[in-house]
């Protein structure tokens, strides 16, 4: 009887054995990437940034991967250019946004700096902790470190329309010619009819339906508008935005007229392209307790944001 | 003084489940609570903010810590110490002395680790945190993993001798699954925290999540299910339905669980290969779990009119439907198509408060309330607190559960269209609140909870002969 165990026992032993080759020690062994292209090499500042960034949780909302559906976050990452992260900071989820593409100057260092002491100043909606805690040499480890990712990527398009949507534009554009300022003409009237309701005359997000909303419309003369290609725009209007109270176009207006439409939406100004000139200034202000005083810049430097303030101006 | 340190390491027989038991306690309220501070974060991000110990990126494998390290791991420890001499017919464990020993030192272990991250001394993997890192002569020494290494084989040690001093030599499934649990878990342990190798890149997160994932699954699952063949039968008085199916589940389960780990990271640049052996495995995980809930649940039959007056069974049945509800949810959101929607989002992180707290926590109230009593030969102080305790927890659970799938939900849809993500934050608002709230109910039941087992353990009055009842009911 006893015997039985030990034959039992040891059967228990060797499965457990197996599956450990099999899932740990095996990839271990043969999963060995080439070092890619986009493969950081920190330097003794960055890597001490890191360490601070693993010590402050970070990675705990911020993941560091992006995916193939994710279509704001640049660059698809590669096996290859993790060769150098040990330990790990892949993250498993995100209450933050994607980081991987987040440094190579996307957004100043001292946007960084100003962002991590204050960050519903900087960016509001945000829940990000406040880091005003760190020293000031931590705080530039930290900030350098942020730099270096995704320093090694191209990065054409920060935001992607998906894969069928940009087949459709492409098939659809030659009826209209979205650069010319005649689409652009006969989109204003589309755009006054349908979409100055919420998105105000000026495309500024301060139409008089949008004080209803509790998530407000966009902002189209916001940077990160700036960033959408033809086909993206096309996307937008056509598909809407779930989880917002933005329509599918679609629906309701032709191919063409939603063409005019992009052409129109294109031409709206940029309107933080000054402050962002003015940004250098900032440099001299290296106390974040004096820069929170300093209500312009920091609103400046909100308006740098690609997400923006989400409030009607 | 001296009277204390006897209580600490005293040789009466059941004294290390019950110093076990106390210690599990005290880190349930620490750990809920710090988990409830860290819920008000999410709507209050400027509410602490400045202090460094109680940011989230802190406060948060604190919360972890405890709960998984402290709370479970103690409180099964705690139930092994009783259930291992009672099923090999032993008075107390094969060294009393060495679980009390072992108690103190985990303690110890866990209160200075716990205290480093919060400080910023963490190891900064998953699940791995505690760390108590110190440079001896240059090289950088993780303490607080090889203490803990240590613990678990005094802890194996002591329990592998109990059985194999023990009278009885036919072993009930019980015990095959609290041998094989702490059998593996020093060796995930010691792979989940390199403890000897360093890994580059990828290979260190496919390390990390094979433990991350199998702390769960080959600790606090076979362990809670271990329990629980012993609780069910006993408490519902029938026989247990079939011992076949619970063979089944155990060889299957130390099959299909181990190698699931790396749907943690199914969309990161890992080998597909390992990708689709941890969702095959996944998917697969469906067969030990119905056989074990079927034997359950078969088991009950004729006694679920019981739940009404039977206060630990209540525990015992809610902990199962917990157990099915996780373990369909997790297979189903570990292939591919639902993955590529959830992953990243708040819906995962109810999952995960469904195996603790639904699932395995209740295996620990359960079990604690039959055997407290037990071990001290006293009756429950209060049978009311009890049925507050079981009702906070249960709507706590309900209601996070609820919010945090929604939640989800929600922060799914903004990932994927691309929504900026200040504006899906505004929308998750509502429900972060209602977490907090669930999060209030739920401290508000370990409260009571602590404090009916404090009177129970510190002031209750010895009820000799103790009125005696087979399925334990009266005690409660």
């Amino acid at each position: 009887m006893r015997i039985n165990y030990f034959v039992a026992g040891g059967f228990v032993v060797l499965i457990f054995f197996v599956i450990i080759f099999v899932t740990a020690i095996l990839p271990a062994t043969t999963f060995k990437p080439k070092p890619s292209a986009a493969a950081i090499v920190y330097t003794e500042q960055e890597l001490r940034g890191r360490n601070i960034y693993r010590r402050e949780g970070c990675f705990y909302c911020h993941s560091m991967f992006t995916r193939y559906q994710d279509r704001e976050y640049g660059e698809m990452v590669t096996a290859g250019d993790y060769v150098n992260e040990t330990p790990h900071i892949l993250g498993t989820a995100r209450t933050g946004p994607d980081l991987s593409n987040i440094g190579n100057n996307r957004y100043a260092t001292d946007w960084h700096r100003a962002h991590h002491s204050y960050p519903r100043k900087v960016k509001p909606g945000s829940i990000m902790p406040n880091y005003s805690f760190l020293s000031k040499q931590d705080m530039d480890d930290l900030v350098a470190f942020l730099q270096t990712l995704g320093r090694q990527r191209n990065q054409p398009e920060w935001v992607t329309a998906p894969q069928e949507l940009r087949d459709e534009f492409d098939a659809v554009k030659s009826h209209v010619d979205v650069n010319s300022s005649a689409a652009a003409n006969a989109g204003r009237g589309i755009y006054m009819q349908n979409c100055a309701g919420c998105h105000g005359v000026t495309g500024r997000g301060n139409g008089p339906v949008s004080i209803t909303m509790i998530k407000k419309p966009a902002n189209f003369t916001r940077p990160f508008y700036k960033n959408y290609g033809d086909a993206m725009w096309y996307y937008r209007v056509k598909e809407g935005v779930a989880g917002t109270r933005m329509p599918r176009w679609g629906q309701t207006l032709g191919k063409e007229q939603m063409l005019y439409l992009v052409a129109f939406l294109k031409t709206l100004p940029k309107d933080s392209q000054a402050a962002g000139e003015e940004i250098t200034s900032f440099q001299q202000l290296d106390d974040p307790v004096a820069l929170s005083k300093n209500y312009n810049l920091i609103k400046q430097l909100g308006e740098q944001s690609p997400y923006g303030t989400g409030r009607p101006e | 003084m001296g009277s204390m340190l006897a209580a600490i390491l005293s040789d009466k027989p059941f004294s290390a489940s019950r110093n076990f038991f106390i210690s599990a306690l005290f880190w349930l309220l620490i750990g809920t609570t710090v988990g409830l501070i860290a819920s008000l974060q999410f709507t209050a991000p400027d509410a602490l903010s400045g202090v460094a110990q109680l940011s989230f990126g802190r406060i948060r494998p604190v919360h972890i810590n405890t709960i998984l390290v402290g709370w479970l791991s103690m409180g099964y420890v705690s139930c092994y110490f009783y259930l291992l001499p009672v099923l090999t017919k032993r008075n107390g464990l094969w060294s009393e002395w060495l679980g009390n020993l072992t108690c103190a030192a985990w303690n110890v272990t866990l209160l200075l680790g716990v205290l480093a991250i919060a400080n910023g001394n963490t190891e900064g993997r998953e699940y791995a945190e505690l760390a108590l890192t110190l440079n001896v002569f240059g090289y950088e020494l993780q303490l607080a993993d090889w203490l803990v290494l240590v613990a678990l084989l005094l802890l194996a040690f002591n329990c592998f001798m109990t059985v194999a001093t023990g009278q009885e030599k036919k072993w009930y499934v019980s015990l095959w699954y609290m041998m094989g649990s702490l059998f593996w878990f020093p060796f995930v342990w010691i792979i989940g925290n390199r403890a000897f190798v360093q890994l580059d890149g990828l290979n260190d997160a496919i390390a990390g999540w094979f433990y991350g994932h199998n702390i769960l699954g080959m600790w606090f699952t076979t362990g809670g299910v271990g329990i629980m063949y012993y609780l069910v039968p006993r408490f519902s008085g029938n026989p247990l339905y079939s011992h076949t199916l619970s063979m089944i589940g155990f060889w299957t389960i130390a099959m299909f669980y181990a190698p699931t780990g790396t749907h943690h990271i199914l969309q990161s640049p890992v080998p597909e290969w390992l990708k689709a052996v941890a969702v095959i495995a996944s998917v697969f995980l469906l067969v030990p779990v119905l056989t074990v809930l079927v034997n359950f649940f078969m088991t009950m039959k004729g006694k679920w009119g019981t739940v009404s007056d039977h206060i630990a069974l209540r525990f015992a049945v809610a902990g199962g439907f917990g157990y099915l509800f996780t373990c369909m949810q997790g297979p189903f959101q570990a292939t591919r198509f639902i993955n590529w929607y959830l992953h990243f989002s708040q819906w995962v992180v109810g999952h995960a408060h469904m195996a603790l707290l639904a699932t395995f926590s209740f295996f620990v109230f359960a079990c604690s309330y039959y055997m407290i009593p037990r071990i001290l030969k006293r009756k429950m102080f209060s049978r009311e607190l009890a049925i507050w305790h079981f009702w906070l927890s249960l709507l706590g659970w309900i209601i996070m559960m609820i919010t945090l799938t929604i939640a989800g939900l929600v922060q799914a849809a903004g990932w994927h269209f691309a929504v900026p993500f200040d504006q899906w934050v505004i929308e998750l608002v509502p429900y972060w609140l209602l977490r907090s709230f669930s999060g209030v109910l739920i401290v508000g039941g370990q409260i009571l909870y602590a404090y009916n087992m404090y009177k129970t353990i510190f002031n209750g009055d010895e009820c000799e002969p103790l009125p005696e009842s087979k399925t334990g009911a009266l005690y409660v």
